[in-house]
């Protein structure tokens, strides 16, 4: 259970690189400061690659969670 | 944007054929800095003129990124398994780049082994595979209608199939070494064809896996008398190391002798004593070894090693005068140069070894995870 408000949910489960990454900016740029969106993915590699996008981004990377190959991220805009 | 059929793909074989026909590439690989520092597509015959753009930098910044690009030139796109390429070249398309994707990334690029014939003489003949994201060698050795594989990867159906494509029948695999860069696929594919797995003692010992020992002076028969697999003992990179003289003319050498360096004797926590162990190897087990004969590696880190036709071999005559672990003096001196500045070994070479000695299991996705980068076998590593 997360412990903040999500503005906005990612489903990407299933979808491959470079979907999740590019729907979830597309959620975060959609955002006013502060908000959270919460990403849910499958891939590996687009999960090994969420916290250097959001570095890249200047977002913050709050939480992230791997439940059994299911991934939860939560960036909040900055 | 350009329609996802319409982008133009190019799979990693046709990659390496144009790499090894010399074509200059302009490669943009999407991959992570991290992924990138440990694995990527090399040029064979020098290097090949590549920029690295995470393809989620790009998505934060395309103009900016789009900047780094030659808008004259085909840009050859890679990433991790194709599909975040295949998405940025639709991009680059649709601003009026040229682009193509490398169909299944990094990922076929890592399981992708090149074939060339060393030598074709008829009833005799020399194939060298070339698992060329590792730079790991291998070797089918034929002989009339049988074969010797030496070295093989662990992806055990190419050998099966070259030799299918020439008629031959393998008869035996042979591993130089308990190797630690990569999964050996010795023992899988003679239990598939029911054949000896050889290997010497030194690195084997107290395995639970089968192997039929090979001994300093052993003589592996394939095919008729005409190709003598001659087992030295050759120490240095691993105790149990041992090369193979094939009729007279062709050593294969394991991790011993490189064309451009010589094996890291420290990968068993006993650099020293090793490095003591290579120098008799190399001056004195070798000694006997003529000039003329060709070396032929287990491993290469370096375009540099790589002969005009493509091969990975040198004389032995050209690597005594030119190989500058064979100039550094006497014994002492040797090991100091050894094991000066060696390069980092990598965390998973460990493992590796157990795995090829059966001690610990790799399914699938262990293994490819644990053969991550290119190999590090050398006692030096030369860039590209």
């Amino acid at each position: 259970m997360s412990e903040f408000a999500t503005a906005i949910t990612v489903d990407a489960r299933g979808l491959a690189c470079p979907l999740p990454i590019v729907r979830l900016k597309k959620a975060v740029d959609g955002l006013t400061s502060g908000e959270v969106a919460e990403l849910v993915a499958t891939d590996k590699g687009a999960a090994a690659d969420v916290p250097a996008w959001a570095r890249t981004a200047g977002h913050d990377l709050v939480e992230s969670r791997n439940e059994d190959g299911i991934f939860r991220f939560y960036i909040r805009k900055r | 944007m350009t329609n996802a059929s319409q982008i133009r793909e190019i799979t990693p074989a046709e990659l390496l054929s144009e790499l090894e026909a010399g074509k200059e590439l302009f490669i943009l690989d999407l991959r992570n800095g991290d992924e990138f520092a440990q694995w990527k597509v090399e040029g064979i015959h020098g290097p090949v003129e590549t920029v690295n753009i995470p393809y989620f930098d790009f998505l934060e910044d395309e103009d900016a990124n789009i900047a780094r690009l030659p808008q004259n030139r085909e840009i050859t796109l890679i990433c991790a398994k194709g599909g975040a390429s295949e998405y940025v070249a639709q991009v680059l398309e649709s601003r009026g780049y040229s682009a193509r994707n490398v169909k299944g990334g990094m990922q076929e690029w890592a399981v992708l082994y090149g074939a060339k014939t060393v030598v074709d003489a008829g009833r005799f003949s020399l194939l060298q595979f070339n698992r060329v994201a590792k730079g790991c060698l291998s070797y089918l050795v034929a002989s009339g209608t049988e074969a010797l594989v030496v070295d093989p990867g662990r992806h055990v159906d190419r050998y099966v199939a070259a030799a299918e494509a020439k008629g031959l029948r393998i008869t035996g695999v042979i591993d130089t070494h308990v190797h630690a860069d990569h999964i050996s696929g010795g023992h899988e594919l003679a239990a598939k064809l029911g054949v000896p797995y050889y290997i010497a003692d030194g690195d084997m010992k107290g395995s639970p896996l089968p192997y039929t020992e090979l001994k300093d002076g052993d003589q592996v028969k394939v095919g008729d008398t005409t190709v003598k697999v001659l087992a030295l003992e050759t120490p240095g990179h691993t105790p149990g190391s041992a090369s193979l003289l094939v009729n007279d003319g062709y050593l294969l050498s394991g991790d011993t002798v490189f064309v451009e360096s010589v094996g890291r004797p420290d990968l068993g926590g006993k650099a020293k004593d090793w490095a003591y162990d290579l120098f008799e190897t190399l001056f004195a087990k070798l000694e006997g070894v003529k000039d003329d004969v060709l070396i032929l590696p287990a491993h290469y880190s370096s375009s540099k090693e790589v002969r005009a036709d493509g091969l990975v071999a040198e004389r032995l005559g050209n690597i005594r005068a030119e190989n500058e672990a064979f100039h550094v003096g006497d014994k002492e001196q040797f090991v100091d140069y050894i094991l000066n500045d060696l390069p980092v070994q990598p965390a998973t070479y460990d493992t590796m070894r157990l795995v090829n000695r059966g001690e610990v299991q790799a399914d699938e996705e262990k293994a490819f995870e644990l053969e991550i980068g290119a190999n590090k076998c050398a006692a030096k590593h030369h860039g590209h």
